[in-house]
């Protein structure tokens, strides 16, 4: 750290003439006199420059709701986790659970002596399709085929025990007709042909 | 000794009263005492009453008009009497067993030539032949000589394929055809595989995922 001559101080204090001091010195007291009355003086210019710029910032219209959603996604956040061991475990358990359930639907659960009987017709425009047959006792309504995707395809999976069964589709409630995808075919005895389904034990 | 007799009085008046509540609301009334009478005969006689009643129910769903549901169960009992028939002349002591006597009425209605079923009944002593006529009957369908659908048909029981496994002689037999050969190819190349033959498909996940139990019909 540099000294300061003493007769600069002097010279500051109004203690010494000016014209006192040599060529050199007089050149500093001069820089430090400078650099004092600098200080002195109040931060006039910066203290408008602030408020001007906090007033402009007021001014401004407030972001829309995009922009302000688009701040938040691109701020960073802190996130603080707080967690009890006991309450995480039963969530855990919780969720493995479920999916163990949810893995395990796979539909009914089938008998030994029973399988899956699929019945599937093309009736385009059709209001509703019914299949009868003995397996059901030729009752109306009991077992209907669904059309989900509105192609005039109808389906129907159906569990029964195991065994032959005589069966006809009846579409609209009125219309019987025979499923002609079936490969067995029999006469009803009333002038039509009933379709043959041969369901067999599901080999699982 | 009293208590049998009293019920096997009271077994035939209430099997009687139970054909009655099952046909009623279900074919017009005014046949219900005739088909009654032909299902008590068929009992009567040791044949199953089940198809009766079954052909009865089905003509009144499709709103057959009585006297034709009544010869359709006339004409059902008369292919039970002639099934029963012929499992005795096959060689099956009376009183031959209801649900053989089905299935061989079953297989007569599919066309099965009587001669061709007599052999298989004879060919198979023992119940339950309804998978070997099935096999047969699913064959001769699909155009195959019933002499030579039987013929597979035998060998395959003879060479020791289990009764739940004739069907897949028959499905294995159409999938050779399916391939390209001619139909006697084709019961020649599955009779070389016996008693081996392709295991059915497993039903897809899907289809089991999305099968459903039928509504249980009220009694």
């Amino acid at each position: 750290m540099n000294t300061i001559d003493p007769r600069i101080h002097q010279v500051l204090d109004g203690e010494l003439p000016a014209e006192a001091l040599p060529e050199e010195l007089r050149r500093v007291a001069a820089q430090i006199a400078a650099a004092a009355d600098l200080l002195a003086a109040p931060p006039a210019q910066a203290g408008a420059s602030l408020e001007s710029r906090v007033m402009a910032r007021i001014r401004r219209p407030p972001p829309s709701r995009v922009r302000r959603m688009l701040d938040w996604l691109v701020t960073p956040h802190a996130l603080v986790l707080r967690f009890r061991p006991a309450w995480s475990l039963a969530l855990v358990v919780l969720v493995a659970a479920l999916t163990l359930f949810s893995v395990g639907d796979d539909g009914p659960e089938l008998g030994e002596r029973e399988g899956i009987a699929q019945f599937v017709g093309r009736f385009p425009g059709a209001r509703s399709v019914h299949v009868l047959g003995s397996f059901n006792d030729w009752r109306p309504g009991s077992i209907a085929l669904e059309d989900q995707d509105h192609d005039g395809v109808w389906r129907a999976t159906i569990v029964l025990p195991e065994g032959t069964y005589e069966y006809m589709f009846v579409v609209d409630g009125e219309r019987w007709v025979p499923d002609h995808l079936a490969e067995r075919l029999v006469a009803d005895d009333f002038g039509r042909e009933n379709s043959v389904v041969i369901v067999r034990a599901a080999r699982r | 000794m009293k208590l049998w007799v009293v019920l096997a009085l009271l077994a035939g008046p209430l099997a009687a009263q139970s054909v009655r509540s099952r046909l009623e609301g279900r074919v017009p009334n005014s046949v219900i005492p005739t088909i009654d009478s032909l299902v008590q005969s068929a009992a009567q006689e040791g044949l199953p009453t089940e198809p009766l009643i079954q052909k009865a129910i089905e003509g009144g769903a499709k709103h057959i008009e009585g006297p034709r549901i009544v010869a359709a169960v006339q004409v059902s009992l008369g292919q039970l009497r002639g099934a029963r028939d012929l499992l005795v002349r096959a060689g099956d002591a009376p009183p031959v067993q209801p649900a053989e006597v089905t299935t061989v009425a079953w297989a007569l209605r599919r066309g099965l030539p009587t001669a061709v079923v007599e052999r298989v009944a004879a060919a198979l002593p023992r119940p339950p032949r309804s998978p070997a006529l099935h096999a047969v009957a699913d064959l001769v369908a699909h155009r195959f000589e019933p002499d030579s659908a039987a013929t597979l048909i035998i060998d395959a029981v003879q060479a020791g394929v289990p009764q739940d496994r004739l069907l897949d002689v028959s499905t294995a037999t159409l999938h050779e055809v399916q391939r390209g050969r001619n139909r006697f190819e084709a019961l020649a190349t599955v009779r070389q595989l016996l008693p081996n033959v392709p295991a059915p498909a497993k039903p897809a996940h899907g289809a089991v995922a999305g099968a459903r139990r039928p509504a249980p019909t009220p009694p």
